[in-house]
């Protein structure tokens, strides 16, 4: 409620901010999402030919989107977690409740909430380590990342765990924009569900083969 | 046919010292058409005088007999026990209050919230007896009718995790019922107005899009649609006066 | 003891009890509803169908007005209601009608131009009027010469209770759901309030009020197979019948409606059978066309039942577990028929029974439906025999019903009662100060709480309520369904004498703590049994048949000596048998009585017949 229980100098509390921040959770997914699905075009261009995929990176240096989007992308990321983290329970009972809920009901929709909200979690610590990794290297080449993953196993362990966790919650995360704010309807859900899935499959396809292309990039 | 069920019940008599929360199971022969609301009532006249459950209208109009049936929220009286396997798990609704064993008190927590939406028409004009109806469009009523058709049976509080979670939540029932209003053009309130009632966490920006309510509402009620609208509307509503001209929106119900 | 004080109390909080006290909020006056369930529950909410008004806006209703209305109001009655009140109503029905509309009810509207109506399941066109676009439509209901039932969709009862509820919460006015009214605080000449149990907690507690109403709605639980909600059990009656003074009006004029489905009795609509749905027996062959060769299935609503009862008892019912039916067959009709104009049919089908129509027979049985009889009232809703004490909606014997009801004006007279009744209620209140006496309502305290002693403890004996009340289903139905006649009724009322004696040695298997089902049952048992015998008994007398009351030994309407009403007191809590009174049905004649041109028979007519209705008694009558 907007009218205060508690005393304030405010002759009316400042209501907005709810509705600000919400704007700012599903702004900052969408934008992720859409930053998304362009690198994976970015990185798959290796399948094609690496330089190609360095084409591209050099055309990001040379107009500085690496530097400064980079960063950017990052905070979006670090903004979108705290946002959303804003509905996740931290509280044991809380989450308790919830898991209990997803189990009871058997309900499809509770249980892609508590996929979206470990994968959150996931994504913040693996998603730093990536970016991190990646932004203090740049520039972004085929064979930087050829290197990295052909010598480490625990950077392709890393990654086959990184890269189906990241889509997943790009895949849930655009379909419950979609249908928490009101652009499809009743009849559209399970169609859009099920186009969201095959979406997905597609991009975790796409990130494999590009995660194998880099291993077996021959010099 | 003559499938021996096995209901296995929550019981628990707040009022009983010596009762202690605990599942009990009970056996019935399974008859023709046999709905819930038939078990139930045979549980009680042959078996067990104590046991507590509601039912009023038996029809699916009314919301009395809401309970969680394996696991689901939904109503006694219009399931049919042919749609279940043998063994029927029967639990209370939660986040409504325990009276005992299957019946909780829907009606004060129903009263509290359409006085907290002031679930009524806020108008002006004083009733003339004399003058003729004030028109409207049919089409504009039969929007109204298809909100107005909830029941308050609660199912959709029941299967919402984050009414669950957060007691002050107003749940898809609330939301829906602020929707009828905006849609009634008999309620003068303005979106300011509205936005005061919803506009919040505890009110549509608090919903995470779980969809519990549309999946168990027994009058399939477009939940889903009505609480992505009003959410949309909302957020137009706060951030309007931001906007560049060609991007604000008035979101139309 | 919790003591809570107001200036009306309404035991029930459907339409009628709300109704009434939005009209005291209204008026400055402080209100409190109890109901056996949240108000939105209420059985208010389970008439689809519609609310009868002269508001004649819609194509078929034009020409409409309160006159027309009156008519066929009085003739439904089969001249039993009470005229000036009948006037009442109809009077204020449109009024009514558009203070809901109002307060929110979204009725559906007058759509301009041609439009398809269906009529026996044809189609035709009519044209509305583009002066009348958007004003109350209304729709078709039987025994009506105009089209006069305003409606929303198939919601109307659901759709008005929660404008009405809504309008209530503004108000203030205070519900007390799930609270059951277990006797009345009177001194033999005033009404005090009500003592109540609380069926959350099962406490006891005392309701005080300047002014109490009864709208608990119908008896129907008395029966087994009825169409009425399981709260519908006779309370206010059998409280009001407990004080000893007030009279039970007409107990005897029931309802039944052909086509409730077996096993839960829910309502098929008659539309299956206006389609040109069928009735077949145990060896699917279809019977009406032997007893009703012209009009078959399409005979009334009582015609259809009885036909139904007769064929059973020659042994051409179905049996089941849930006793015997018969098949309503509408798979011919076909599946577009069905899926589309027959829409409700097949949800309930489907829903509730597992049954699909299109391949499937329906099983149906006709089924108790409705109370016409209930308290009686004056034409302000005041009871006889108690000061401070109101009646409205079903459980009031008002009396604009007789012994037929039309469809649409029960659910009409809810609001419209409510809202005349109401009016006078707040006269009442501002004209009265109220001492109360406390040891009025220490005894009746005293004495409810003995009551749930002895049956937790089993003093006065161990019946088990639910056997008793089997019991009662199987001796009612004996005597009291829709053919009656002196020697069953006899043997009705014999057994019924031991119920009630077994009723009274009600002891409890559980413990009765808290919400207490059984204790519930137990405690409205005796009084359900006392209705039973005062339908039984009122019918048994009662010599003619009129309306719903059809004795085969006596198959005239005699308007010469039964043109009266039935009232039953029990002025002795421990008697056997109520003492039937009676009174002329009404004292102002506008309509003399007549034929009401269906449902046949022959009329023996009055003595002195009154003079047909004078302008002048019109003109008073319409300012009322």
């Amino acid at each position: 409620m907007s009218i205060p229980s508690y005393a304030t100098h405010n002759p009316r509390a400042n209501c907005r901010s709810s509705a600000y921040l919400d704007w700012l959770q599903m702004l900052s997914g969408a934008c992720l999402v859409i930053f998304m699905i362009m690198h994976l075009f970015f990185v798959g261009s290796v399948i094609i030919s690496p330089s190609l995929m360095n084409g591209l990176s050099d055309v990001f240096e040379w107009t500085g989107m690496a530097q400064i989007g980079g960063p950017v992308i990052f905070f979006l990321l670090l903004l979108h977690f705290v946002l959303a983290a804003r509905k996740i329970p931290f509280a044991s009972k809380q989450q308790g409740i919830m898991l209990a809920d997803a189990r009871r009901m058997h309900h499809l929709d509770t249980w892609l909430w508590v996929i979206q909200a470990v994968s959150g979690m996931v994504i913040l610590v693996m998603g730093s380590i990536h970016l991190w990794t990646v932004l203090t290297d740049l520039p972004i080449t085929a064979e930087k990342n050829a290197m990295r993953l052909r010598d480490s196993a625990g950077w392709v362990s890393f990654y086959v765990v990184f890269i189906p966790i990241v889509w997943l919650h790009t895949g849930i995360g655009f379909y419950r924009i979609m249908v928490k704010w009101g652009v499809v309807g009743i009849d559209g859900r399970s169609s859009l569900r099920q186009k969201d899935a095959l979406v997905v499959a597609a991009a975790m396809i796409i990130g494999f083969a590009t995660l194998l292309r880099f291993i077996f990039l021959s010099k | 046919m003559a499938r021996t069920l096995t209901f296995s019940i929550f019981r628990y008599n707040p009022q009983d010292p010596a009762s202690v929360p605990h599942m009990q199971e009970f056996r019935l022969e399974e008859t023709e058409s046999m709905t819930l609301f038939i078990a139930l009532n045979r549980l009680r006249e042959e078996q067990d005088h104590s046991l507590q459950f509601d039912f009023c209208c038996r029809a699916a109009i009314c919301g009395a007999c809401a309970m969680v049936i394996n696991g689901r929220p939904g109503l006694a009286c219009h399931s049919k026990t042919k749609d279940y396997p043998d063994k029927i798990t029967l639990m209370p609704l939660p986040v409504f209050k325990l009276i005992g064993d299957l019946s909780v008190d829907t009606g004060t927590w129903f009263r509290g919230m359409a006085k907290r939406v002031e679930s009524w028409c806020h108008t002006k004009k004083i009733f003339d007896p004399t003058a003729q109806e004030e028109r409207m469009d049919n089409a504009l009523a039969e929007r109204i009718y298809e909100l107005d058709r909830c029941v308050e049976c609660g199912c959709c509080v029941a299967a919402c995790g984050t009414a669950l979670m957060r007691d002050d939540f107003l749940g898809a029932v609330a939301l829906n019922r602020v929707a009828r209003f905006v849609l009634d053009p008999r309620d003068e309130r303005s979106e300011q107005d509205y936005f005061d009632i919803i506009g919040t966490d505890e009110g549509v920006f608090g919903c995470m899009g779980l969809l519990g309510c549309q999946d168990v509402c027994p009058k399939s009620l477009p939940l889903q649609e009505v609480l992505g609208k009003l959410r949309l509307k909302m957020a137009f509503a706060a951030a309007n006066h931001l906007l560049p001209r060609f991007l604000r929106r008035e979101i139309k119900l | 003891m919790q003591i809570f004080q107001s200036d009306i109390l309404c035991i029930g909080a459907g339409l009628a009890g709300e109704r009434v006290a939005v009209e005291a909020a209204d008026n400055g006056f402080s209100a409190i509803c109890l109901s056996l369930v949240p108000s939105r529950r209420s059985h208010s909410s389970a008439a689809m169908g519609g609310m009868q008004a002269a508001l004649g806006n819609s194509a078929m209703g034009e020409g409409d007005s309160p006159d027309v209305h009156f008519a066929d109001t009085v003739k439904g009655s089969d001249w039993g209601c009470d005229q000036e009140v009948a006037r009442i109503f109809v009077n204020n029905a449109p009024i009514a009608m558009r203070q809901m509309a109002f307060w929110g009810v979204p009725w559906n509207r007058v759509v301009a131009g041609e439009q398809t109506y269906y009529k026996g399941g044809k189609p035709f066109q009519a044209y509305e009027k583009l002066e009348n676009e958007g004003l109350i439509h209304s729709r078709s209901f039987g025994g009506t010469a105009k089209w006069r039932t305003c409606y929303t969709s198939d919601g109307t009862g659901h759709a008005v209770l929660y404008a009405l509820d809504n309008r209530a919460t503004q108000l203030g006015v205070e519900v007390h759901d799930k609270t059951q009214a277990i006797a009345l605080i009177h001194d033999g000449v005033t009404c005090m309030g009500a003592i109540v149990r609380c069926m959350k907690t099962g406490e006891l507690r005392a309701y005080l009020a300047r002014a109490v109403l009864i709208a608990t709605g119908g008896y129907g639980r008395i029966y087994r197979a009825t169409t009425n909600a399981v709260i519908c059990d006779g309370d206010g009656m059998a409280i009001a019948l407990d004080t000893g003074v007030v009279p039970f009006g007409n107990p005897e004029a029931i309802q039944f409606h052909p086509t409730g489905v077996v096993p839960t009795d829910i309502l098929v609509t008659e539309g299956c059978r206006g389609d040109g749905g069928t009735l077949l027996d145990v060896n699917g062959y279809r019977f009406m066309p032997d007893y009703e060769p012209e009009k078959q299935e399409l005979a009334s609503r009582d015609v259809v039942s009885r036909r139904m009862i007769e064929h059973m008892r020659k042994g051409f019912g179905v049996k089941s577990v849930y006793g015997e039916h018969l098949w309503l067959d509408i798979r011919h009709l076909g599946a577009h028929h069905i899926h589309t104009k027959l829409r409700e049919v097949e949800d309930i089908c489907q829903s509730f029974l597992g049954v699909d129509p299109v391949t499937q027979l329906i099983p149906v049985r006709p089924t108790h439906h409705y109370s016409m009889g209930g308290v009686r009232t004056n034409k302000d809703g005041a009871a006889y025999g108690l000061k401070g004490l109101f009646a409205a909606g079903e459980a009031a014997c008002w009396d604009m019903h007789g012994f037929n009801r039309l469809g649409g004006n029960s659910l009409a007279e809810t609001v419209v009662a409510g809202m005349v009744i109401g009016g006078k209620v707040v006269e009442y209140l501002k004209g009265t100060d109220r001492v109360f006496k406390t040891e009025s309502m220490r005894d009746a305290a005293a004495r409810q709480k003995a009551r749930i002693q002895s049956l937790i403890s089993g003093a006065k004996g161990g019946e088990d309520v639910y056997a008793v009340r089997e019991a009662m289903y199987d001796a009612l139905i004996l005597g009291a369904g829709i053919f009656r006649n002196g020697k069953d009724l006899q043997t009705s009322i014999e057994k019924l004498t031991a119920v009630l004696d077994r009723a009274r040695r009600v002891g409890l298997k559980s413990n009765g703590l808290g919400a207490s089902p059984e204790l519930a049952l137990a405690l409205k048992i005796e009084g359900q049994v006392k209705l039973a015998l005062c339908v039984t008994h009122a019918a048994l007398n009662r010599a003619e048949s009129r309306g719903a009351h059809t004795r085969e030994d006596f198959p005239e309407r005699n308007d010469r000596d039964w043109l009266k009403r039935t009232l039953a007191i029990w002025p002795d809590p421990v008697a056997v048998k109520p003492i039937l009174n009676y009174e002329p049905a009404t004292t102002v004649f506008e309509m003399p009585p007549g034929d009401r041109g269906y449902g046949g028979g022959k009329i023996i007519p009055m003595d002195n017949p009154p003079e047909a209705a004078t302008q002048a008694a019109r003109a008073q009558g319409s300012e009322k």
